[in-house]
């Protein structure tokens, strides 16, 4: 099939690197990982580039594989039992990690945290519909998974995400008011310490 | 959409790749580019020789195959002609055969 258009290999990667990158980085919770896996995808769609029909063709493509190497590393990295330790902070360390941050972080970075708690494909589910604004066929495509499961997984992760801020919320709003309290035990009521 | 999936929106905002991605990218595609070029005659050169041997291969096959049914057709062919042969002998011994009885029988009546 002829299709008029043609692809630019360097404008692709800028004007998607973004969208890769983001993509591996939110899949795998590894700044050094996503950023091998957004080069492979990028020597790859290289390799495949006359088969790409349109900009979007390209955008989807680029998509569908990012998330396909971000599983397949995820894969690797159970395989070698790394993962353990990954799991092992997620779960215990991640209480403490949040309560390391500033009091003043955004309850963006803590979304993100939590995030990365969530099982694998709960997690691809959520940061296709929230990060590249997806619909539920369009992640279904995406991933090659019927829609009703796509569906499920959305209302899993969601509500999973929900409950996981909320605790976390409170557990914010109480370590802020025993260091409040805490300060003010230190002041006396005519100010001095 | 309510005000925390709002929130999970703002959050998962495209994170911006690192600069050293593009610019390892276009080296990687370069250097690439590069080793195929080098590679272009060598890749001529491999093609040529599988080319050139598939085509000894099938000539050697061929020629084979033609000696080996011209064997086999004249090996039939003699076992044709020994059949005939045979039959002819024993033709002949019948009729050898009843000759002699014809000559005995008409010396009896004599």
């Amino acid at each position: 099939m002829t299709h008029d258009w043609q692809p630019d290999f360097e404008q692709l990667v800028e004007e998607h690197q973004s969208m890769v990158f983001s993509l591996a980085l939110r899949m795998t919770g590894d700044r050094g990982l996503a950023e091998e896996i957004a080069q492979d995808v990028f020597m790859e769609m290289d390799r495949h580039l006359g088969k790409l029909e349109s900009a979007a063709h390209a955008t989807f493509w680029l998509r569908r594989v990012a998330m396909n190497r971000s599983a397949d590393a995820l894969r690797r990295r159970r395989v070698r039992r790394v993962d353990l330790w990954v799991e092992i902070e997620e779960q215990h360390g991640l209480r403490a990690e949040t309560a390391a941050r500033p009091l003043g972080a955004s309850m963006g970075a803590r979304l993100e945290a939590l995030l990365a708690t969530l099982p694998e494909a709960q997690r691809a589910a959520l940061v296709l519909r929230y990060q590249e604004d997806l619909t539920p066929e369009e992640i279904a495509s995406t991933l090659a998974a019927p829609v009703a499961t796509v569906k499920s997984h959305l209302q899993r992760g969601l509500k999973l995400l929900r409950a996981r801020a909320a605790s976390h919320l409170k557990e914010y709003v109480r370590e802020r008011s025993s260091r409040d309290s805490r300060l003010m035990g230190g002041v006396s009521s005519d100010g001095r310490v | 959409m309510d005000e925390f999936e709002e929130e999970l929106r703002q959050a998962f905002e495209r994170v911006p790749a690192p600069p050293s991605l593009k610019r390892n990218l276009m080296a990687e595609r370069a250097r690439r580019r590069n080793g195929k070029i080098l590679h272009f005659p060598l890749q001529w050169q491999r093609l040529a020789a599988s080319v050139a041997l598939a085509a000894v291969l099938t000539g050697g096959a061929t020629w084979g195959g033609l000696a080996w049914r011209q064997r086999e057709e004249r090996r039939k062919g003699e076992a044709a002609r020994d059949q005939v042969m045979l039959a002819l002998r024993l033709t002949s011994h019948a009729l050898d055969h009843m000759n002699r009885q014809l000559a005995e029988h008409g010396r009896e009546q004599q």
